[in-house]
């Protein structure tokens, strides 16, 4: 029972935030330089789209109805019209936003994966030298551009030695009877390797660190001395008791991490032509399509603001001296 | 005379700080008897916490054993290889904490964690696993129904008494407590060494307790050996420790702690002064700078530990002038600085 | 935490400079400042450094675009971009830009979420209870999406990268702040201060604000990479200020013109490694201020 109060607080503060966010961008929008109707309409639009969307939006009502229509819509999901697509921006968001989840989630697992290993590892052979050429390796890689990093690997694994393609989710011509074939197929995979590498490579560096320095704290716990002088299994020792507990920390900066992957997303997408919110975002402010860069900016906040609440969660719900207080 | 379950003969401990060795034990002598509890006495920095974790070989990385034997159950522990030492750790020689609360790992639940030697290193079942847990708990006092809680859900007390049913989980022939009771209240310590002495009959095994309290080993202790500054200055039996010690130390500690057994009797006079520095230590007796009946023998040679009698050794020079010292002893104005 | 040194320097540069606590003894430190000083005086002297001017555009004798000229050929050190500029003028000239951004930006960061933290962690209440608010809406707001639709409304230029930087990325040192504050607030000195009548403002400044100020200037020194970092982003989308060289319109030049399939490792390989070591150089001198703020035993 006493979990269920921290939940319901920050179940508030979410909303508080993603209201204040998308009160942000529609600020941002109807304030913007020129024609306060240009956030949803273009001149293109025929008369009766245009009557229409003025009708949607209450484009000819004061700012404040403005913005309670905007609310009520957002709430129905209608985020207006794209220009260039001219589709609903909604149903674009919602095609590409599983492109975008799947390349950072599956990056960020592998980056997770391997750095909680690797700085494991690099707990385990601290003073070695090892260590003192491994550290280096691993800052220059929170130092690096991930598009720059996806350049060098597009340049060497694409171009120079042809095993990947170079671009997109698949393959011209291809065609797939649903989603899950699309992407279980190798051909997809295949496609996804290297932006996902990129991302993972750019990624891994937290987690790695992270876990490197809990590990050497957690080595000197009690209770692993404890479990040194109980005799036993270096196993027991360094992973059940170790790591197990070197890793709580790591695990919640995940949730964060999504957070700030969403961001690298954007270039990263764009250098592989990944068809994603991110490069969505990029095409549409560069076409000053507004609706759909709206949209595209949105979600990416939305996702972001869950996993940050998400984050807050799994610590109280991971560490039993919090949920079971 | 049956032999002693461990017999520590001339054990050195040194710590490596900077290019230096610095001794943390100096050459200690003394032997645990089957079935007895015996404790390790002496104030912060004496070697005795070094001392007793020696025995379980699991020491700091920068410390290491210098020199001496740790003969035990017919085994020197010092030369032992080290799978035989872990196949000896917990089944043999067991641990009980000072602070329970961070010897328990936080993230698993208590039963886990004694099911984990059960099974781990007891080779039980599972189902044997779980009935020897729930027996443990009652051994020590604690509802069975606590088994599946967490580490912190429990008060100190309980804690301690965690530890306990941990450390006697493989049924091992030594069990060392490193200040078992020390951060407990004085009526809970009078339980938790209660149960221990009790148990300590049932089981029939061989207890070193280390404390700087010596009401405690008072209260629980057969014998009792004195540690100073690194070195054993006195090592007798409990009752002849506390009615006729022979070491000027022993004679200083019992004027300044609290009887357990009637607590606000007597004043506490604490001994002046503070112990030597090991990084250099005297080259004379060590207790020379605080003893008030030092004499210039005392500080040019560091007394040998010598057999008084059947079953007390003390290192003091003056040892036989004892019941005379003892008298001087007992008044507050001896102990005074600059005595 | 060092509390307050014990011999206060009268004059308030040198008082500024002790505060700062720069711990030149650690070996990343030094190796940080040495890099960072290179790229300084290569940004200061770019003009007598790079032989060409970074956008001009070169011919050779024979009146032909001096373009995709690989290392070495006609004198070009790092060679020439498809449009026949000397690609190493523009990696001299590109260090203007990302120090000049890196250090505002950085210092914006700094700045505001300090006064943010100094604010909310002194006075509590409910001015806690509003900054630290703003403080999770700013978490909300994705960055570099924020600094893309931002860069919309606006000219091209590097300060929309300062301008977002500042109105958002004040989060962090805004929280890590605040609790020193906290934790500052409860001191001995500071409640005798109080109770003997100071002003705040002068306890805040005397007392609470050199305390504060080497953790700020860890957190400006990582700034300055993610300053440098966005920009370099931004510029590579296409959103940056085409008349300045920068080091991420370098890339966006060299993927445009397919470089990548060309091979043209010597055009985008160096204005990656040089943004490389700018950054790491703000993670070293970051880690030299981490072992004096959080010293860990045997690390």
């Amino acid at each position: 029972m006493s979990t269920l109060k921290p939940i319901l607080i920050r179940t508030l503060q979410l909303v508080l935030v993603l209201w204040a966010v998308v009160t942000i961008l529609f600020l941002m929008f109807r304030l913007m330089p020129g024609n306060p109707l240009a956030a949803y309409i273009d001149p293109t639009f025929t008369a009766e789209q245009q009557e229409a969307l003025i009708r949607q939006f209450g484009l000819d009502k004061s700012l404040l109805q403005q913005y309670f229509t905007y609310l009520i819509n957002l709430l129905q999901g209608e985020l207006g019209y794209s220009f260039r697509y001219r589709t609903p921006v909604a149903d674009r968001i919602w095609l590409l936003l599983p492109n975008t989840l799947i390349l950072t989630f599956s990056s960020l697992i592998v980056a997770y994966a391997f750095g909680i290993f690797a700085g494991a590892f690099l707990a385990w052979k601290r003073g070695s030298r090892t260590e003192a050429a491994a550290l280096p390796v691993v800052l220059a890689t929170r130092a690096m551009p991930e598009f720059w990093l996806g350049m060098v690997l597009l340049a060497i694994f694409s171009f120079s030695l042809g095993w990947f393609p170079a671009g997109g989710t698949r393959s011209a011509g291809t065609h797939y009877e649903s989603l899950w074939q699309l992407y279980t197929s190798a051909n997809f995979l295949s496609h996804l390797a290297l932006p996902m590498l990129t991302l993972a490579i750019y990624s891994q560096g937290l987690p790695l660190l992270l876990m490197r320095s809990n590990m050497l704290d957690v080595m000197n716990e009690d209770f692993v001395t404890m479990a040194r002088i109980k005799g036993l299994s270096p196993y027991a020792v360094v992973i059940r008791h170790g790591a197990r507990n070197a890793m709580l920390p790591v695990m919640t900066s995940f949730a964060i991490s999504v957070g700030y992957q969403l961001q690298g997303n954007v270039v990263v997408e764009t250098v592989f032509s990944w068809p994603g919110l991110g490069r969505e975002l990029v095409s549409a402010v560069s076409a000053a399509d507004y609706p759909l860069a709206q949209g595209a900016f949105l979600m990416i906040a939305v996702v972001v603001i869950i996993m940050n609440l998400v984050a807050d969660l799994l610590y109280t719900l991971l560490d039993p001296r919090i949920s079971y207080a | 005379m049956t032999e002693p379950l461990l017999s520590i003969r001339d054990l050195s401990i040194a710590y490596e700080v900077g290019a230096l060795d610095v001794f943390a034990v100096s050459h200690a002598t003394f032997d645990v008897p089957k079935g007895a509890i015996v404790g390790l006495v002496g104030e912060s920095g004496c070697g005795k916490t070094t001392m007793a974790r020696a025995l379980t070989r699991i020491i700091s990385d920068n410390a290491r054993i210098a020199g001496g034997e740790m003969h035990f159950d017919g085994q020197d522990l010092v030369a032992l290889s080290e799978p035989k030492m872990n196949a000896l750790r917990w089944r043999d020689i067991s641990f009980i904490p000072q602070s329970a609360m961070n010897s328990l790992d936080p993230v698993y639940r208590v039963e886990y964690q004694l099911l984990e030697v059960l099974r781990g290193r007891g080779g039980l079942t599972k189902r044997d696993a779980k009935k020897r847990a729930i027996e443990l708990f009652e051994m020590v006092g604690i509802d069975a129904g606590r088994l599946r809680d967490f580490p912190h859900q429990f008060s100190g007390g309980m804690r301690q008494r965690v530890a306990i049913a941990l450390a006697l989980a493989l049924n091992p022939k030594l069990v060392v407590a490193d200040e078992p009771v020390t951060a407990l209240d004085v009526i809970i310590q009078r339980q938790i060494l209660d149960q221990l002495q009790y148990l300590q009959q049932q089981l029939g095994l061989s207890v070193i307790i280390v404390t700087h309290d010596i009401s405690v080993v008072a209260y629980t202790c057969d014998r009792t050996v004195v540690m100073y500054a690194g070195k054993v200055v006195e090592d007798c039996d409990t009752a002849t420790l506390l009615a006729a010690p022979l070491h000027p130390y022993t004679m200083g500690l019992k004027n300044a702690f609290p009887d357990l057994k009637s607590a606000g009797s007597g004043i506490l006079t604490p001994i002046a002064g503070s112990p030597p520095d090991l990084v250099n230590p005297p080259s004379g007796c060590r207790f020379a700078a605080r003893c008030p009946f030092v004499t210039d023998l005392c500080r040019a040679e560091d007394p040998p530990l010598v057999k008084k009698t059947a079953g007390h050794v003390v290192a003091c020079h003056r040892s036989d002038e004892a019941e005379v010292l003892r008298e001087q002893a007992k008044q507050p104005g001896t102990w005074e600085a600059g005595a | 935490m060092p509390e307050t040194p014990a011999v206060v320097p009268r004059s308030g540069i040198a008082r500024f400079f002790n505060s700062m606590q720069l711990p030149v003894g650690d070996p990343f430190t030094l190796a940080g400042l040495i890099i960072y000083g290179f790229f300084f005086v290569m940004a200061v002297f770019a003009p007598l450094i790079a032989p060409y001017d970074p956008i001009e555009i070169l011919y050779t004798s024979d009146y032909d675009l001096a373009s995709d000229l690989f290392p070495g050929e006609r004198g070009h050190i790092l060679g020439t971009t498809s449009l026949g500029r000397d690609i190493f003028s523009q990696i001299v000239w590109g260090a203007r830009s990302a120090l000049l951004v890196g250090l505002t930006a950085a210092f914006m960061v700094a700045f505001i979420g300090s006064v943010v933290g100094l604010l909310a962690g002194y006075f509590g209440g409910w001015v806690d209870a509003v900054l630290m608010r703003l403080a999770d809406i700013a978490f909300g707001i994705p960055f570099l999406p924020f600094v893309i639709v931002i860069s919309a409304f606006f000219e091209p230029s590097i300060w929309n990268t300062v301008i977002a930087m500042a109105l958002v990325l004040w989060r962090d040192t805004g929280r890590v702040i605040r609790s020193q504050v906290l934790s500052l607030r409860s001191r001995g000195y500071v409640e005798a201060a109080r109770v003997s009548g100071s002003s705040d403002l002068k306890i805040i400044l005397r007392h609470i604000t050199p305390n504060i100020l080497p953790l700020s200037f860890l957190y400006g020194s990582i700034a300055i990479g993610w300053a440098i970092l966005t920009e370099a982003s931004i510029s590579f989308l296409g959103f940056g200020d085409p008349d300045a060289i920068s080091w991420g319109f370098m890339l966006q030049d060299a993927f445009a013109s397919q470089a990548l399939a060309r091979q043209a490792y010597h055009w985008f390989i160096p204005p990656g490694l040089a943004i490389i070591l700018v950054v790491s150089a703000g993670f070293f001198i970051s880690r030299g201020y981490e072992d004096l703020l959080f010293p860990k035993l045997g690390r």
